[in-house]
């Protein structure tokens, strides 16, 4: 073989990305030998954005920073924003709160599996488990009036109760989808072809999977049993019963596996839910101007571990919001995948972690070439571009 | 020969059942394809360009040959250029060989001794090709494709060849039309040889490049593999070739298994297309209930099972015969 | 291949298509849904909350001629609109609803701001 490698790029644009992410794959025949990504390209400026809005404006925000899990954007947003102030949710808006979480984890594992059966080129699998996603939309529409970014989370509780005909409802999806999941499990679980694509490929040891700081089931396929839920509990976790679900096998199988059965967990969670939703108000009013403070909050996002950190200063406006969400926190993992894995297989490892790349871009760059961190500002940033063109005809 | 005979064959060789009845028939065809595949996946598919969407694979060709027709600029000419134009012609030309039952007759426009192996080597020619067509297009995701192309040949070819000898063992003699003319008088080959049936069916699926053996123009891996580079005109040329290559491996199937035009001693038209519907239907319904296999994965699965299959049916019509 | 995926897919082949002809069918919209702006402007008192806590800063106060003199009233630019009710919420005298208008495309912006009338009450 000779000893130059070819590279291939794979996106921004790629039939296999959802969302714009650029890996420079070098590869040695169908053997990959070396990844380079580079992130930033959904980058929006929202955490700067969140500095000129006041905290009641930046939940609907916050809401829009991933189409797919903004119910756990606005859960961990708001949840640091009541820990700041001191309020205390009334219990009947906190097991709401818990709902619409786990509905909206339902409804991104269903689509993250479909994506996966997309993505091995079993587009009837697609097509089976989207179809059946649409009912839990339909569920959430019931509920809160939207099918994607909800708004119904607030400061001090949620915006609607449900009543016995959405509960009614609910109960009868949720039996139906118990069905269909267990299916959807049936297939993965003996599928040859499907078996073939996910067992033995992306395969991230345990060890590994800690040092390079996976989260949320990536981390789980790997036999690490983590989960913010049972960990650090929040809303109203430490009421409902639920198991966390861990695999061994380290491998994409593995990852596909755990997701499934957390699907079948929420229903259960949901419904647990439901039979134990104590009666009262459902929403608090809270004062606009937040007193001084910084404050950690973390939830468990469908893809894993997600973190705010929110810095106020006494006004209604906040001073700093941090975000780091969990799909930055496999990108390594996904790196140390990657390495010595076929090119075939590339799809399905990067579909492995669920990736959200919406999610996923804020972070700052360093400039290490001149081997100086330093800040420009925009007034400066404008005069440096001017003089660069300066002479360049228009 | 009389200008009469000159007319006639020039009417057999381009309007029926030639050129323009066979593009006729595979654009209908993968409208078939494609509304068995979407309502396998609870989808309408195509439904709103004529009555049920049987006018769609047209509106597709047409909007094609009137986009832009982008030529990179660093492409080897020859082959970019010659080789969709060569793709279609030859597989039009094996049509020419298989038995249709047009103008009544159980005899295909060009019949001689031997013309069943020269459809399997034209069939082979296009892969060839398309190999040609992707390494020539300067985009590494066509050199991917092209390559992968060329591998699972060795996949395919081998079966299909040997059941070709079985077939031909148990008719005992090469041409197309005899095989099918021998099933007419007799029984179908389908029953005598259930496996051959089988082991061709895998096999075309992998020779059309469908699922699951859509590895060359895998769209979620190498954009769209050798396919990469076309647009336009040729973009649409490929689509076309893509048609007519379906109808001419399912006729296929349909004269070595299924009898070709026969049916209770007469040969006709629409005998023949109805089988060729039965088969269509069959392999869209392959295509869906599969996932896509890696190359590594579909050449062990020809070489561990497909191929011993087939040897074993060798040997059986070996003893049939 | 597993033969519970063979059983469904043959079921599924019988089975009516689950796509739903939009534009020539549509589904019923629940009620929460939040389409289109309606602001009541008779019970509107001027307070200014939905402009202050509109996170897409799609509502101005501007001043209209009413009986009583000048009065604040809210303007909703609603293609700024992000649909997120929070206007509603906020509103002290509850003159803000939705209706379930949402197929607002168009191709001149000016039917997408919602004015306030100069009205003959207050």
């Amino acid at each position: 073989m000779c000893s130059e490698y070819i590279e291939i790029p794979v996106g921004p644009q790629h039939p296999a990305l959802k969302e714009p992410i650029r890996f420079v794959f070098k590869i040695d025949g169908e053997l990959v030998v070396g990844v380079e990504p580079r992130l930033g390209y959904a980058h929006r400026g929202i955490e700067k954005l969140a500095e000129s809005k006041n905290y009641v404006q930046n939940t609907y925000l916050f809401e829009r920073v991933c189409g797919i899990c903004s119910a756990a954007h606005t859960t961990c947003y708001v949840e640091a924003v009541e820990r700041l102030l001191g309020v205390e949710v009334p219990p009947r808006g906190l097991f709401l709160r818990s709902i619409i979480h786990e509905l909206n984890r339902i409804h991104s594992h269903l689509l993250w599996l479909g994506i996966l059966a997309h993505e091995i080129g079993f587009d009837t699998l697609f097509m089976y488990t989207w179809r059946d996603r649409e009912l839990v939309l339909d569920l959430i529409e019931l509920m809160t009036g939207n099918r994607v970014l909800y708004a119904y989370n607030l400061i001090g509780g949620v915006r609607y109760d449900i009543d016995a005909h959405i509960e009614s409802q609910m109960r009868k999806v949720l039996s139906y989808l118990r069905e269909r999941t267990e299916y959807y499990k049936k297939i993965v679980e003996e599928d040859k072809l499907i078996r073939a694509r996910t067992v033995d490929v992306g395969v991230l040891k345990r060890s590994d999977a800690i040092i390079l700081g996976a989260v949320g089931p990536t981390a789980r396929g790997s036999g690490v049993d983590m989960d913010i839920r049972r960990d650090d509990p929040y809303s109203a976790y430490e009421e409902l019963s639920f198991n966390v679900v861990v695999y061994k096998e380290e491998d994409a199988h593995a990852k596909t596996m755990v997701r499934i059965d957390e699907i079948l967990e929420s229903i259960n969670m949901i419904e647990d839910a439901l039979n134990k939703m104590p009666s009262g108000p459902v929403y608090v009013k809270t004062p606009l101007k937040v007193p001084e403070g910084e404050v950690i909050s973390r939830v468990e996002a469908p893809r894993g571990e997600l973190l705010y950190y929110i810095k106020s200063n006494g006004t209604e406006r906040p001073e700093r919001v941090k975000v780091r969400t969990p799909t930055l926190a496999n990108i390594p993992a996904v790196c140390k995948m990657l390495t010595q894995a076929y090119i075939a297989d590339i799809p399905v490892i990067v579909a492995s972690i669920d990736p959200c790349i919406a999610c996923m871009d804020r972070i700052t760059f360093v400039d290490v070439r001149k081997e100086k961190v330093y800040v420009i500002s925009g007034r400066e940033l404008r005069e440096y571009a001017r003089k660069w063109y300066k002479g360049v005809k228009k | 020969m009389s200008v009469i005979d000159l007319l006639i064959n020039l009417i057999e060789v381009f309007i029926y059942p030639g050129v323009i009845f066979v593009v006729f028939i595979s654009l209908l065809l993968e409208w078939v394809d494609r509304k068995v595949y979407a309502r396998a996946q609870n989808r309408i598919g195509p439904y709103y360009v004529g009555p049920h969407g049987i006018l769609q694979p047209f509106a597709d060709i047409l909007k094609l040959l009137a986009k832009e027709d982008i030529t990179p600029g660093h492409v080897e000419r020859l082959e970019y250029l010659l080789s969709p134009m060569l793709i279609l012609y030859l597989s039009l030309v094996g049509i020419f060989m298989i038995p249709t039952g047009a103008w009544g007759s159980g005899y295909s426009v060009i019949h001689f001794e031997g013309d069943y192996l020269l459809v399997l080597t034209l069939a082979t020619l296009t892969t060839v090709f398309m190999f040609l067509t992707g390494w020539g297009s300067f985009n590494r995701f066509g050199a991917i494709g092209s390559l992968r192309a060329l591998l699972l040949i060795a996949g395919y070819e081998i079966p299909l060849f040997i059941c070709a000898a079985a077939v031909i063992l148990e008719a005992k003699t090469l041409c197309l039309s005899k095989i099918s003319a021998i099933q007419g008088g007799g029984i179908w080959f389908l029953v005598t040889q259930p496996i051959g049936f089988l082991v061709s069916l895998i096999s075309i699926q992998a020779e059309l490049e469908r699922i699951p053996f859509d590895i060359p123009e895998a769209e979620t891996e190498i954009v769209a593999g050798w396919l990469t580079e076309f647009t336009g005109r040729k973009l649409a040329l490929m689509r076309l070739a893509n048609d007519v290559k379906l109808f001419l491996f399912s006729s296929l199937v349909v004269t070595l298994y299924l009898g070709g035009p026969w049916f209770m001693g007469q040969a006709n038209i629409a005998i023949f297309l109805v089988k060729v519907l039965v088969v269509v239907i069959l392999t869209s319904i392959i295509r869906a209930l599969f996932a896509r296999f890696r190359i590594d994965q579909a050449l062990s699965v020809f070489w561990k099972y497909v191929i011993p299959l087939s040897l074993i049916q060798v040997i059986m019509s070996l003893f049939i015969g | 291949m597993s033969l519970s995926m063979v059983k469904e897919l043959f079921r599924t082949l019988t089975r009516k298509p689950v796509t739903r002809k939009y534009p020539y069918e549509r589904r019923e919209i629940p009620e929460r849904f939040r389409g289109r702006i309606v602001i009541d402007y008779d019970k509107c008192i001027g307070c200014g909350l939905c402009a202050r806590f509109c996170p897409a800063i799609a509502i101005k106060m501007v001043f209209v001629e009413t009986e009583k003199g000048k009065k604040r009233k809210p303007l909703v630019q609603i293609f700024r609109c992000i649909f997120c009710g929070q206007c509603s919420l906020v509103c002290p005298r509850k003159a803000i609803s939705y209706s379930k208008e949402f197929e607002l495309a168009t191709y001149n912006k000016e039917e997408l701001v919602l004015e306030p009338k100069s009205s003959e009450k207050g």
